[in-house]
């Protein structure tokens, strides 16, 4: 296996300087999946909505977040928006935007599975009783339905992490990024990128564990 | 058909379906049924899978809208094809003075059981949270449940579950109840407990439109027996004289399926 000598110690060197690009990787994640579960109400809603130029329009822009890759989106955002709309975000706002703009499609359809999922005759006893069809939102089907969104929503999370570092492309200072800007400085990819994947994969992976077993133990109910 | 069977009912019926009518789509599931229960009846509706006793048990609790005719509570239209402003006011009143139970108890699966049955009182009526909790332990005692008021009802049998989902519907102090095969999904066992609490509720005097398959209890319990074949009412008569002799053909096959 070639003659390439591992030199670790340049990780603790400049460990500061790759957390503070994990601090923003997990930063930009949390921010991002605020916005995308608002983001996500506002398109479900839209896509329960009697209206029907409403439903349209969340059906349209749920489908061309969903239909075309996120790195396009980002790049768009970034470069395509000043030029074509005036609208010049820094790299940072344009990650979260994009993220969460993306995010929320899919954090809508966990909304509306989850709504889905609560058996119609549930809604019904409710009616028949005399609730209105806002008590019978509140009380009987929002409480159900975010049992069942929750695990998507810890999914979504971890997806959050990996995707944000979309954001080295536009330089945002997230961790691929930092790791990137090392690399070029000291020339050791070998060892900085390996670490990296090795921290994204010790956040990620409890984190999925964690939400199988979750899911496991909802299903079992 | 020879309308005669179905005989006069008196027009003050405490509920009444007036020539109803209900099709999904092109197709007909009632067609043109008149049915008047008076206060303190039980009336048993019987009849072949498909025959349109869940749509018209579920027009009656105002969760299908009629094609044709209506349903009036006290005489006051209650449903109909049209909902102008007093008929959707009539409508809102008598929510919760129709109870139903359902073939698959619809128990709300997050609360508990004492929960399930204070929720409407208290959010539909306003009662205050203590009153609604004793009226439910009255209940539940009734019905043989009051030491699961705090379990969830996928902690209870089948049987159990049920027999909240009348403490539950007991609790808005209905008029009268509506019962959708509510033995139906329970083993037979299980049947039994159930059938003994609707079997009291007849006793005080409840008025009661039951849809069941259970014979026994139509014939011993029920005040009148409805018979229904492809969405119309074929007959209705006197439980004893029915099962001794129903006069259409349709009933007699019927029967005699039931009893293989
Ligand atoms: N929502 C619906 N849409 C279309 N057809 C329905 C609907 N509900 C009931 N039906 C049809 O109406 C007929 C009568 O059904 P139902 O009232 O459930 O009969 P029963 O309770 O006597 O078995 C059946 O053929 C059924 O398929
Ligand atoms: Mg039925």
């Amino acid at each position: 296996m070639g003659g390439y000598q591992f030199r670790w110690d340049v990780i603790p060197q400049n460990i500061d300087f790759l957390l503070s690009g994990l601090q923003q990787t997990l930063l930009i994640s949390a921010i991002t999946l605020s916005l995308a579960m608002l983001g996500g109400l506002m398109i479900a809603v839209m896509d329960m909505s009697r209206f029907a130029p409403l439903r349209f329009l969340a059906l349209a822009v749920g489908e061309i977040i969903r239909n075309t890759p996120i790195l396009v989106q980002l790049l768009w955002i970034y470069y395509v928006l000043p030029v074509a709309m005036g609208i010049n975000l820094d790299s940072w706002t344009a990650l979260i935007v994009g993220l969460s703009i993306y995010s929320s499609a899919f954090i809508a359809e966990a909304y509306r599975a989850g709504i889905q999922a609560v058996p119609k005759g549930h809604r019904e006893a409710a009616q028949v009783l005399g609730l209105s069809p806002v008590q019978t939102f509140i009380r009987i089907v929002l409480p159900q339905a975010i049992r069942l969104t929750l695990p998507p929503l810890a999914a979504n999370f971890v997806q959050l992490i990996k995707y944000s570092s979309l954001g080295a492309v536009i330089s945002v200072g997230e961790i691929t990024r930092r790791g990137m800007e090392l690399s070029s400085s000291i020339f050791r990819p070998l060892e900085i990128f390996t670490f990296i994947a090795i921290i994204y994969f010790l956040i990620c992976w409890p984190l999925a564990m964690g939400i199988r077993l979750w899911e496991r133990r909802l299903s079992s109910r | 058909m020879d309308a005669s069977a179905v005989g006069e009912q008196p027009e003050s019926g405490l509920i009444a379906a007036r020539d109803l009518s209900k099709s999904f789509g092109s197709v007909q599931v009632l067609g043109n049924v008149n049915l008047a229960v008076t206060e303190g009846e039980v009336v048993c509706v019987i009849g072949p899978s498909g025959s349109g006793k869940t749509t018209l048990l579920r027009c009656f609790a105002l969760l299908e809208q009629p094609t044709e005719g209506v349903v009036t509570l006290r005489d006051r239209i209650i449903a109909a094809p049209q909902l102008p402003t007093d008929i959707r006011q009539n409508a809102k009143a008598a929510r919760g003075d129709i109870g139903m139970v359902f073939q698959h108890f619809n128990l709300w699966p997050h609360f508990t059981v004492l929960q399930n049955v204070i929720e409407a009182p208290v959010r539909v009526k306003g009662d205050a949270k203590a009153a609604a909790e004793a009226n439910a332990m009255r209940l539940l005692e009734k019905v043989g449940l009051a030491d699961k008021r705090d379990q969830y009802p996928s902690r209870l049998s089948g049987g159990q579950q049920q027999r909240v989902a009348i403490a539950r519907a007991l609790a808005m102090k209905p008029s009268v109840m509506l019962f959708d095969e509510a033995t139906s999904a329970l083993d037979p066992e299980l049947k039994h407990e159930v059938l003994l609490v609707m079997r009291s509720l007849a006793e005080e005097g409840m008025t009661m439109l039951v849809v069941t398959h259970e014979m026994g209890f139509a014939r011993n319990v029920g005040s009148r027996v409805v018979f229904m074949d492809q969405g119309r009412v074929v007959e209705d008569a006197e439980p004893a004289a029915f099962f001794a002799s129903a006069k259409t053909d349709r009933a007699q096959r019927f029967l005699r399926q039931m009893q293989d």
